[in-house]
């Protein structure tokens, strides 16, 4: 703490500089703390904060790329509920997040309890499960496009001369169903891996003690996981499935690489149609609309999450 | 001004400026290859550099929507479908470059000129255009002992033939540009309509349509395969160059595939005009141009580097790299020799006698465009061939057509 000029000039001492006084006036504590907020602040406010309020801006106008608009109130939002295509979205979404994230967090659980183990290559072991993570989205997607193409799919060659499949095996990415679980598919190998490390650093966390406590008292391996591992992981598993949750309804490349939305509109989600609507097809207001229908089902889950979270 | 390109020399403004041009990635490489050899000739001309951008086509309405609200990026761009009427208002007058460069090449398609020229003036310079064709493989043909096919009725009917061959044909039914294409040109040979020639009426479901969407299904149940559901705008190429399809609607972009990879398939590939109905042929080829945004501030250069690409070496050199790909939108050029040269060219400016643009008879606007963007036409038939009732989906697709016509832009 810096000593006030009030005291130098009781001692005698020469008052202070010009910088000396800046250094003091920034030394107090709520100008201080401010301060350091204060990058973080703008950043906030520029990238989020800003766009966040133009959108919502642009939902309520008659926007068109390249004509200005006016301010329409809630005419966009009343076009897409009356839309087919939106409402076939908005379940496709529900589908899509639901068995998506039941895949990722019952596979994740498990495959955080195989790394958790102590075998050899460990640590190149857990390396190589955050590959599907680490690599831009688009690049392994277009692999997958290729997998699942219709004349080439390599999926399909596998299946049919393991005698799994007839030929010439599912069109994938050509019918509904088998497109939704196309891109569920990608979606949870890209996933994956985020839901799996984080689970396993809540795993590590856990103190040996309690395990080998219930296996003394006579635990089997599904009681010790259900009643000591499971509550034990709660926390962790709310916040990772938090994220999870937004990161999948709001998936865009998945689809956009695979099926644009296809085939009719049976894989759009959210942010495809969003796109759809609002870039290419140059309806501003309504791609925006579209885009924030997300925001009140997000905050609700976030909402109820973190509630659930802090209750524990 | 042109007298100083004339020259050869920069005038004394000229303090080596920067012009950027907004284009895709063509899908004849050696195409843009020349037009980047050609902006640096031009760049010594004028003491300018030239950039040329590329991106994949589907990327660039996002990014001139983007340039259009930031008011800020490329000087000009390559404009597609309806760009002049979206952008109608954000695009400079370029009526005299229009003028000149028509009056050299004896004038320009109406076709082509139809997608610039707004009721504000030509918002574009027609650029080219992509024939259509018929595109086959003569060896399935001669297999089955057939002709390539001069109508519909006629695909329908080898079709199914070749099918029971192991050779389907294939035309896509998924969200791709191609899926429109083709569409477009099937209903006008039935004499059906999307709209109007008011440009305000959904016309899509009628007795025509119906009889085009039961025309598709059972095209797709008899003679192609369910992959038509997932194709891309390349689907149909594979399909071909991997020797299983027999025939598809496309641009002989396939055919110069197999000829730039020396693949022993391009002898086989020959193509034919697009096929006729009972309301005779038309076609729908994609119409590309060049524009100027207003915020640019290199407009003059912008317009001296497109009469620069129009001269008649540069043209022709451009089209000789796209190895007939690029059709020229005047009529003077229609007789190139690279047509002439290549016997399975021969037909391909026949194409320009019945093309329109998209949307015909309505003159074209931002909400044709804005049918095709939203894929209504072939998610139709997509619903109608995956089981729903014909008279349903037309019903859907009156529904959407009628949104789209719904937000025609307020030009002002």
């Amino acid at each position: 703490m810096a000593v006030g000029h009030r005291a130098l000039e009781i001692a005698g001492l020469p008052g202070p500089g010009r910088l000396a006084r800046v250094r003091e006036w920034w030394e107090q504590e709520h100008v201080f703390g401010y301060g350091l907020i204060l990058p973080a602040l703008v950043l906030l406010v520029c990238l989020v904060a800003y766009p966040f309020g133009m959108a919502i801006y642009f939902s309520l106008s008659d926007y068109w790329v390249g004509s200005p608009g006016g301010f329409v109130g809630l005419q966009n939002y009343r076009a897409i509920l009356g839309n087919e295509t939106f409402r076939q979205t908005v379940q496709n979404s529900f589908v899509f997040t639901a068995i998506a994230l039941t895949l990722k967090a019952v596979l994740g659980v498990w495959l955080a309890l195989l790394l958790v183990r102590r075998v050899r290559f460990k640590r190149l072991i857990r390396g190589a499960v955050l590959l599907p993570w680490v690599i831009p989205t688009a690049l392994s997607t277009l692999g997958w496009w290729w997998m699942f193409d219709s004349l080439y799919s390599v999926v399909n060659w596998t299946a049919i001369h393991l005698g799994i499949l007839s030929a010439p095996g599912p069109n994938w990415l050509g019918q509904s169903a088998y497109a939704m679980a196309a891109v569920i598919t990608v979606n949870v190998w890209r996933g994956l891996p985020f839901f799996a490390i984080t689970t396993l650093a809540g795993l590590v966390s856990i103190p040996r003690e309690f395990d080998e406590a219930a296996e003394v008292d006579g635990a089997g391996p599904w009681a010790r996981f259900r009643y000591v591992t499971l509550p034990l992981l709660k926390p962790v598993l709310a916040v990772v499935i938090l994220f999870s949750t937004i990161f999948t309804f709001s998936d865009f490349n998945i689809v956009y690489v695979l099926t644009r939305g296809g085939p009719v509109n049976t894989t759009h989600l959210f942010a495809t149609l969003a796109y759809q609507t609002g870039l290419q097809g140059g309806n501003l207001g309504q791609g925006a609309a579209i885009s924030l229908c997300l925001f009140p089902l997000l905050a609700t889950a976030v909402f109820f999450q973190l509630r659930y979270v802090r209750k524990d | 001004m042109a007298a100083w390109l004339a020259l050869g020399r920069a005038p004394a403004f000229a303090q080596k400026r920067e012009l950027t041009f907004f284009s895709w990635n063509h899908f004849v490489p050696a195409s843009d290859d020349e037009l980047r050899k050609q902006a640096e000739a031009f760049g010594k001309l004028a003491n300018c550099t030239v950039r040329v951008d590329t991106v994949a086509h589907l990327q660039m309405p996002a990014k001139l929507a983007a340039e259009a609200q930031s008011q800020s990026g490329h000087d000009m761009f390559r404009s597609a479908g309806a760009d002049p009427f979206l952008y109608e208002n954000q695009l400079v007058n370029i009526d005299d470059v229009v003028e000149k460069v028509g009056k050299q090449g004896g004038g320009w398609y109406s076709f082509a000129a139809e997608m610039m020229r707004t009721k504000s003036g030509w918002k574009g310079v027609p650029w080219f255009w992509v024939s259509f064709p018929g595109t086959y493989n003569m060896a399935h043909f001669k297999k089955a002992g057939l002709e390539h096919p001069k109508t519909w009725d006629e695909l329908l009917h080898h079709g199914k033939l070749l099918k029971k061959q192991g050779n389907p044909v294939g035309i896509p039914i998924s969200h791709c540009s191609d899926a429109h294409s083709t569409y477009w040109s099937v209903a006008w040979s039935f004499g059906a309509k999307v709209i109007e020639a008011d440009g305000k009426t959904p016309a899509v479901n009628s007795d025509k349509t119906e009889r085009v969407v039961e025309w598709y299904k059972e095209l797709y149940k008899d003679a192609m395969e369910p992959e038509v559901l997932s194709w891309d705008d390349a689907g149909n190429n594979r399909f071909l160059l991997s020797g299983k399809g027999s025939w598809i609607h496309n641009p002989v972009s396939p055919y110069n595939a197999a000829l730039a990879n020396k693949q022993p398939i391009a002898d086989d590939i020959n193509h034919h005009n697009s096929p006729a109905g009972p309301a005779g042929a038309h076609s729908a080829p994609p119409i590309l141009g060049m524009s100027v945004w207003k915020f640019s501030k290199n407009i003059e250069l912008a317009k001296e580097f497109i009469q620069f690409l129009f001269r008649k070496e540069n043209f022709d050199a451009w089209i000789v790299a796209s190895n007939a790909f690029n059709h020229p939108p005047l009529k003077n050029l229609a007789d190139h020799p690279i047509w002439a040269r290549n016997p399975k060219f021969a037909m391909l400016p026949k194409e320009a006698e019945f093309a329109h643009p998209r949307g015909w008879p309505a003159k074209p606007s931002d909400a044709v465009q804005r049918i095709d963007d939203n894929y209504i036409l072939a998610d139709m038939v997509a619903k109608a061939v995956n089981g729903m009732p014909t008279k349903r989906a037309m019903a859907w697709a009156e529904e959407q057509v009628a949104n789209a016509l719904k937000g025609q832009l307020k030009v002002g």
